[in-house]
């Protein structure tokens, strides 16, 4: 009476997963360090608990694979046949059974070591014991691998098995391959089965659920049968066999009366009667498909005559009931799924059969007067013969009669169901507009109107303004007056020059700049990033002519202070002072100094003082420096301890 | 809910999605980059375990690669040898074949008799004897300094019982008590779990015989009756010896190689 569902088992980790796993969650949720040097005890207590941990994962992994599993025993003989036929019992049971032993295993590796652990008296011979103990369990473990193996390949496939309510009202479908049995699974329900016109495209049951007088039925889709003894079935035929053997359910034999899926009607009546056995006390319909091709009536006598005699032992399923005259037309029918003639007269007999029966086995159950004994349907008892009708006021009668002519007015949603429905009629919203001109209701207005959009301009009170627009323009024409153009029209000379006189004010500004910076702050040029040789002498005196000064002192000046020249010590000694040719470290009497080395020092302190200043524009120990924000060594490689969301 | 070979039956319907194979084809190709990325990413042990899985793989694929490539280097070749073939110079000499064939249980007892074995192991590290003893103190005030625990792994007979344990001096702990052992075969080259019958000469001295201590290098006998083996004259072996190849107190377990 239990509605089983196989998806909510776990997944099956492989054997080496699941030893991945297990040992590193070990590593993960025990600590980690322990040393040499600490008590004994809590080396001990360290490793024991980490054999404990191991031993209880892998416990508690293996457990809850087993228990998922469903016993073969403890379900529904239907589910029970169906996964022995498919997984075939024994060997599901066999894996089953090694997780158990594995398990048991484990225990008891854990027992054992960790009363081994209990006399170890050093850090080595418990780490030794530990180390022995995990690889025993994972030695296990690996053993069972392809248990794992089978047993996840046995839950994938499980998942997929139609989830059958075994007590709900059911009807099954069977018969020879290619009948027609999916299509018409399809008509009745919203199952989408695979129809293909080749044998056996079905290859397991499948579930579809339809109603009938308020009740929920479930229609069980079946592979084709071959008319052949048990032993010889294969496992597609024999999971129908399993759900035509054990379920309880109303069925229906279909029959192929023009012979199109490959098989006669003989053979057909040949597969009935071998397996009327099943049947049992179940009600049983037998329906001829496809009497498109091929009339119940336009059968030869002999395929009539097979047929009737399926019908008669259909006919004999019914329990004990009289009138069969009456039942005749619910045991053998007629239709055709393509042309859906008769389809639902099938499923109403089918379900209706199905119905009574259920009904008749709960009226007879011992559960039925209790039940019934709480059922009382009241009626008032009738205290004099009056009639009394039924009442309806005045006022009411009158509204009514009113709307029935107030619907005369047509509703835009008539309207729309007219034209096509909700998707195919899209309503005028214009025809409502009010307008100045009842002619500019279906007018196209435009969007874009020299590159502006027109909405942008769209004003409630824009007709106002072209007005005043208008009547503006119209006062300037008669004044006659010219306006404040605000942009000229230049001639092309005149831009041309408008142009020379902003790149010269530019190049002036840039050039006062510069000059604000004193000669001392700003660097000059040394000769060697000069490499046009743009700063001669001959330039400057160029500019300084063309700036209307003589040149010529300017140029000696410059050429005169330039290092290149040679021999200027001999031109400074032919010109210069005898008297100052003296000895460098010689005092001189007014000079103030004690002795000459005394003035040696004065002199190399002043040499030192008036040091050139380094011009070069390049960077000094003074200067700001940028150093390296980001070194690789800290923004990049892995830690060794702690995480590298933060440098 | 879907029934069946659901997924196979929508792929026959409907086909693949427009860009299925080559989204298939890209994740595919990222696959190596996020590969290499995990391998350089992580961290610790789980790195540590990577990176031995690609060493592995790297070694595998080295050697395919060089089995494949033709070597054109000359090879010697060894021709087999006949069994009995002799070099030129000793033909035309008689060969005289001392062929005795004695049995297992008369070669055993000669030496047995000689008192000396060809072991596995014949040279151990010695253990001494506070390694191998516990001192444990009793007495009134835990001043007796006399009783000893055994801290090795020890075999005590099926019909043992401890002295009264006012007056044993060496205790023997039942935690460390063995009945069997995993003898490996050395020509089978395969492992029994059999059990031990008594402990025959412990290396480091006869009082661990007496006591019954196994460590590594000791010699047991074991009961071989599972392996099946008889001896010529048709009698059922039941006893052989073994060596223990293992220390029993670091691994748990008592591992052993016949003697043969």
């Amino acid at each position: 009476m239990a509605q089983y569902d196989f998806k909510k088992i776990t997944v099956v980790p492989t054997g080496n997963d699941l030893i991945d796993i297990v040992l590193s969650r070990t590593q993960r949720q025990t600590p980690t360090v322990i040393h040499k040097g600490n008590a004994i005890s809590r080396v001990r207590q360290f490793y024991m608990r980490k054999v404990k941990f191991t031993e209880t994962n892998f416990t508690d992994k293996l457990s809850k694979t087993i228990e998922d599993f469903p016993r073969v025993e403890d379900i529904h003989p239907f589910y029970g046949d169906l996964l022995h036929v498919l997984y075939n019992k024994d060997h599901y049971k066999l894996a089953l059974g090694q997780l158990n032993t594995a398990r048991n295993l484990i225990k008891r590796i854990r027992e054992d070591y960790v009363k081994l652990l209990k006399y170890g008296d050093s850090l080595y011979r418990c780490k030794s014991l530990k180390r022995a103990a995990l690889g025993r369990m994972c030695t296990v473990t690996k053993r069972i691998g392809p248990s794992l193996a089978y047993l996840e390949h046995v839950r994938q496939h499980m998942a997929r098995l139609p989830s059958i309510n075994t007590g709900a009202p059911t009807i099954l479908i069977c018969g020879c391959p290619n009948v027609g049995k999916s299509s018409f699974l399809n008509k009745i329900t919203r199952a989408d089965v695979e129809v293909q016109p080749y044998a056996f495209t079905t290859k397991s049951l499948f579930v579809g659920h339809t109603d009938y007088k308020y009740l929920r039925y479930q229609v069980i889709d079946t592979p084709g049968l071959l008319d052949r003894p048990l032993e010889d079935r294969n496992i597609i035929e024999m999971c129908s066999v399993t759900a035509l053997v054990n379920l309880h359910a109303a069925i229906l034999f279909f029959l192929d009366l023009s012979g199109s899926c490959g098989y006669s009607i003989s053979q057909q009546a040949a597969l009935f009667h071998s397996i009327k056995m099943m049947f049992r006390n179940n009600p049983v319909l037998i329906v001829c498909n496809k009497t498109d091709l091929q009339t119940l009536e336009g059968l030869s006598g002999e395929d009539l005559k097979l047929v009737m005699e399926m019908k008669s032992a259909a006919l004999k399923t019914i329990p004990g009931q009289g009138g069969e005259a009456a039942n005749d037309q619910d045991v053998l029918l007629t239709m055709s799924t393509i042309t859906d003639e008769g389809v639902m007269a099938v499923k109403n007999a089918a379900c209706q059969r199905l119905l009574d029966q259920r009904s008749e086995r709960k009226m007879k159950s011992k559960k039925m007067p209790t039940v019934l004994n709480r059922f009382h349907v009241a009626m008032p008892k009738p205290r004099d013969q009056k009639e009394r009708p039924v009442c309806i006021p005045q006022a009411v009668l009158e509204a009514r009669a009113e709307e029935a002519a107030h619907e005369e007015r047509k509703t835009e949603k008539d309207i729309e169901n007219e034209n096509g429905g909700a998707g195919v009629y899209s309503a005028s919203l214009r025809k409502h507009y009010i307008l100045a001109d009842d002619d500019w209701k279906l007018d196209i207005l435009p969007e874009f109107l020299d590159g502006h959009n027109v909405y942008d301009f769209i004003d409630p009170d824009i007709l106002q303004r072209v007005e005043e627009l208008e009547r503006e323009e119209t006062a300037v024409e008669e004044d006659g007056g010219d306006f404040e153009m605000e942009d000229e029209d230049f001639t092309a000379e005149a831009e041309k020059d408008l142009q020379e006189i902003r790149k010269r004010k530019k190049l002036l500004i840039q050039k006062h700049r510069i000059k604000k910076s004193t000669a001392e702050s700003r660097p000059t040029v040394p000769r060697k990033f000069d490499k046009d040789r743009k700063f001669t002498t001959e330039r400057m005196g160029r500019q300084l002519s063309s700036l209307g000064i003589d040149p010529s002192r300017a140029i000696e000046r410059a050429r005169s202070r330039s290092v290149s020249r040679k021999g200027r010590k001999r031109e400074r000694s032919v010109g210069g002072d005898v008297l100052s040719q003296r000895p460098l470290g010689e005092v001189v009497p007014g000079e103030g100094f004690k002795d000459s080395a005394q003035k040696m020092k004065a002199v190399t302190m002043a040499r030192n003082a008036t040091k050139k200043r380094n011009k070069d524009a390049r960077r000094g120990e003074a200067d700001r420096v940028i150093p390296t924000l980001r070194p690789k060594h800290l923004f990049s490689g892995k830690r060794s301890i702690g995480k590298t969301d933060r440098r | 809910m879907p029934q069946g070979d659901y997924i196979e039956l929508h792929r026959k319907r409907h086909g693949y999605r427009l860009d299925h194979f080559e989204r298939k084809r890209k994740k595919e190709a990222r696959e190596v980059h996020k590969h290499s990325e995990r391998a350089q990413k992580s961290l610790g042990i789980k790195g540590k375990m990577i990176a031995k899985k690609n060493y592995k793989e790297k070694v595998q694929m080295k050697r395919t690669l060089k089995m494949h490539e033709e070597s054109s280097s000359r090879r010697k070749v060894d021709d087999e040898v006949q069994e009995g073939a002799v070099p030129a110079y000793l033909l035309d000499r008689e060969t005289t074949t001392r062929a005795k064939i004695l049995s297992n249980t008369i070669k055993q007892k000669r030496k047995e008799k000689a008192g000396k074995w060809e072991v596995p192991l014949p040279k151990v590290r010695p253990v001494a004897e506070d390694e191998m003893f516990k001192v444990l103190r009793s007495g009134k005030r835990k001043t007796k300094q006399w009783k000893r625990m055994v801290t090795k792994a020890t075999f005590v007979g099926p019909g043992f019982t401890r002295k009264p344990p006012k007056y044993e001096r060496f205790i023997r702990p039942s935690g460390l008590r063995f009945t069997k052992a995993h003898v490996t075969h050395p020509e089978l080259k395969c492992t029994f779990n059999l059990e031990i019958i008594g402990v025959k000469k412990n290396p480091n001295g006869p009082m661990y015989t007496s006591l019954g201590v196994m460590t590594k290098g000791t010699i047991i006998e074991v009961n071989v009756s599972e392996l099946g083996l008889v001896t010529p004259g048709g009698k059922v072996v039941w006893g052989k010896y073994a060596q223990v190849t293992n220390n029993p107190e670091n691994d748990g377990c008592i591992n052993a190689v016949l003697l043969v």
